[in-house]
């Protein structure tokens, strides 16, 4: 028995522990109005990637800004299930605005409904929910980054040269849409995309592909990477070949991390990177709307940035 | 009834997390009452879990046996996909699909069967070779996406799944429980009579107690062991049934470590790993302990990385309470 309780024990510790850092929810009672606050509820699909875990940090940023908001996280590791219990637990704990990246559109789509059926405004970020039910959606432009990182290849290399592509999961639309976007970009030029492969948005299939690439390819002009990891691990496999190529290749990724892509361009790793804003910020920004009252827009589509060495120090520049 | 409770020690470590869940609830904003004791959230619960539920209860026959399957995790995201494309892509019928998921299910739980019990292969790696076949087979089927109306051309239903996909989800109106948790406590239950009172439940004791004893005692070990794999991966079909209803798109991916759920659930539960010892009703238990403390640590928003700590100190302290029976 002693045992037992012990356990016990431990156990009450190690949640007392957690529960210590919990924001409390706040119990508006009558009263009590003189400074209204407000619950968000943060529903991330995967915090297991690292742009994913920078759109969250850039909610926490903009929300710490606001003394009247308290957020929520809740991260559903991927499962589309978990991410629909979510949802019903912010609903039941009637908080008073949810923001969610959906894992996939279909699931989500009924309990983003019952939200929305329980007067709870619903921001959705990044990924849409099927229909029009919910307040906003904010994303970036996926073709749109493709094709800046197109035309600055063109224009970097003069016009003509010949390319490797290290696309992202093919089988997602941001994937498709970074291709096709690129091709829009590089129409018209005499830029050859002269080998390309699906590494999943994975360093190590990147490395793989491009060591593949080094060695069929005697001459390779530039490297376009879907992410930024990408384009890192094509640099790590031209650097691993000892011949110093990855000093003349041009290596471009996308996504703009602060810890990842612009620190690699800071280094001089890679060109330059393109961000896909995570929309965090603007997340924060709609929802202190919602709350005035204000009508805010169905659609909120971000625009990009590019870094480069020259300006990667001051936050890049707008495209 | 209490004398029989006694040695259900997951009891205990049940009400240890119940008590717990009434202490580190969120309070409605509204009207300040805590939502962990809301009769929805206490409906919702096992709603959550009645996919993991439905796969530890075919798990535990197996671990009875002695063996362990981790082929269910693949064979819910095959299942969830074929039943999506049946349905959403051919157009057929509710019942003729759920036909055809479970029968392909037994299938593959027969292989299972067959590579461990004729050909002698460890259950871990013949179910390993499962996993992965099904998993690919999953999609191979759905040509590599996920299956959801006019996802293809072809696709039967263009607009929005068969109404079947919200019935099995939404809860019955005046009974306030979905037919999918319907479906797993079903199931369950009456496993627990199967294997309590039939030869098949004894037979499956002895082998899993003494596999040599058993067989000398004329019990046929290898036509036990086909029945026990192919009602595994019968009730990992089912799971997949519900996980394809519930998400309303067929996902190959589905399912992906949830046999890591099942086998904690079972053994928190208190069945031996060993096998021979156990039963399904300390299944159910360990089902609602493994449901009870996600629940709790997803209402109160806890942080990932506190969270996989918390939820590995739970399990160890509801295998401790366990071991004390045997102490």
């Amino acid at each position: 028995m002693k045992r037992l309780a012990t356990a016990v024990a431990a156990l009450a510790i190690v949640l007392a522990g957690c529960q210590a850092k919990k924001p409390e929810p706040v119990v508006n009672g009558p009263g009590k109005e003189q400074a209204r606050k407000y619950v968000i509820g943060m529903s991330q699909c995967n915090r297991g990637e690292p742009w994913r875990v920078q759109m969250d940090t850039d909610i926490a940023e903009a929300a710490k800004a606001h003394q009247e908001l308290t957020v929520l996280f809740k991260d559903a590791q991927n499962k589309a299930e978990m991410q629909q219990s979510h949802v019903r637990e912010f609903i039941q704990q009637k908080v008073d605005l949810i923001i969610i990246s959906p894992k996939e559109a279909r699931p989500l789509t009924k309990p983003v409904e019952e939200a929305m059926d329980a007067n709870i405004p619903v921001i959705v970020l990044d990924r849409k929910v099927e229909g029009d039910k919910y307040t906003c959606f904010i994303g970036a432009d996926n073709v749109k980054i493709g094709r800046e990182a197109g035309k600055y290849l063109v224009e970097q290399l003069g016009g003509k040269g010949d390319i490797v592509e290290l696309k992202g999961l093919m089988t997602s639309t941001p994937g498709q849409e970074r291709h096709n976007g690129f091709m829009e970009g590089i129409a018209g030029s005499q830029i050859k995309i002269v080998f390309d492969a699906d590494c999943q948005w994975l360093e190590p299939y990147a490395q793989r592909e491009m060591k593949s690439a080094l060695s069929r390819f005697p001459k390779i002009d530039a490297v376009y990477g879907h992410n930024d990891p990408s384009a890192h691990g094509a640099y790590l496999a031209a650097r691993q070949e000892g011949k110093g190529r990855e000093k003349t290749i041009k290596f471009i990724g996308i996504d703009a991390l602060p810890h990842e892509g612009v620190r690699y361009v800071k280094d001089g790793l890679l060109t330059a990177t393109f961000q896909y804003p995570t929309g965090g910020r603007e997340a924060i920004a709609t929802a202190l709307k919602i709350f005035k009252g204000e009508t805010v827009e169905k659609t909120i589509t971000l625009g990009t940035r590019i870094f480069t060495k020259d300006d990667a120090e001051t936050g890049g520049k707008p495209l | 009834m209490l004398a029989s409770l006694g040695q259900y020690r997951g009891v205990i470590a049940l009400l240890v997390v119940f008590v717990l869940g009434c202490v580190y609830t969120p309070v409605a904003r509204d009207t300040g009452l805590p939502i962990f004791l809301s009769l929805r959230t206490q409906l919702d619960i096992l709603f959550e879990y009645c996919e993991y539920g439905l796969l530890a209860t075919g798990m535990t026959l197996v671990i009875l046996s002695g063996g362990i399957d981790l082929s269910v995790s693949s064979v819910l995201g095959f299942s969830a996909t074929l039943f999506a494309l049946l349905t959403v892509g051919y157009g057929w019928g509710i019942p003729a699909a759920v036909a055809a998921v479970v029968a392909c299910g037994i299938v593959a739980g027969l292989i299972n069967g067959v590579l461990a019990a004729r050909f002698r292969i460890q259950p871990f790696v013949a179910t390993l070779a499962m996993m992965t076949a099904a998993r690919g087979a999953a999609k191979l089927v759905s040509g590599g996406i996920k299956v959801q109306p006019a996802a293809q051309p072809w696709y039967r239903l263009t607009e929005d799944t068969p109404a079947f996909f919200r019935w099995m989800t939404t809860a019955l109106p005046g009974l306030g429980i979905q037919p999918a948790t319907l479906l797993f406590l079903a199931c369950i239950l009456v496993m627990a009579l199967v294997v309590k009172h039939t030869s098949y439940g004894r037979k499956l004791y002895a082998i899993g107690g003494n596999e040599e004893a058993a067989r000398l005692a004329g019990i046929p070990v290898a036509r036990v062991k086909l029945q026990t794999y192919a009602l595994c991966a019968a009730f990992a079909a089912l799971a997949g049934i519900v996980n394809c209803c519930r998400q309303d798109i067929g996902d190959p991916e589905a399912g992906f470590t949830f046999e890591l759920d099942a086998i904690a659930a079972t053994v928190i539960g208190g069945t031996s790993l060993m096998g021979g010892r156990g039963g399904m009703m300390f299944t159910l238990i360990g089902v609602l302990i493994m449901a009870y403390i996600n629940k709790i640590l997803s209402l109160n928003a806890v942080a990932i990385d506190r969270r996989m700590i918390i939820q590995a100190v739970i399990i160890v302290v509801a295998v401790l309470i366990q071991r004390q029976r045997r102490g």
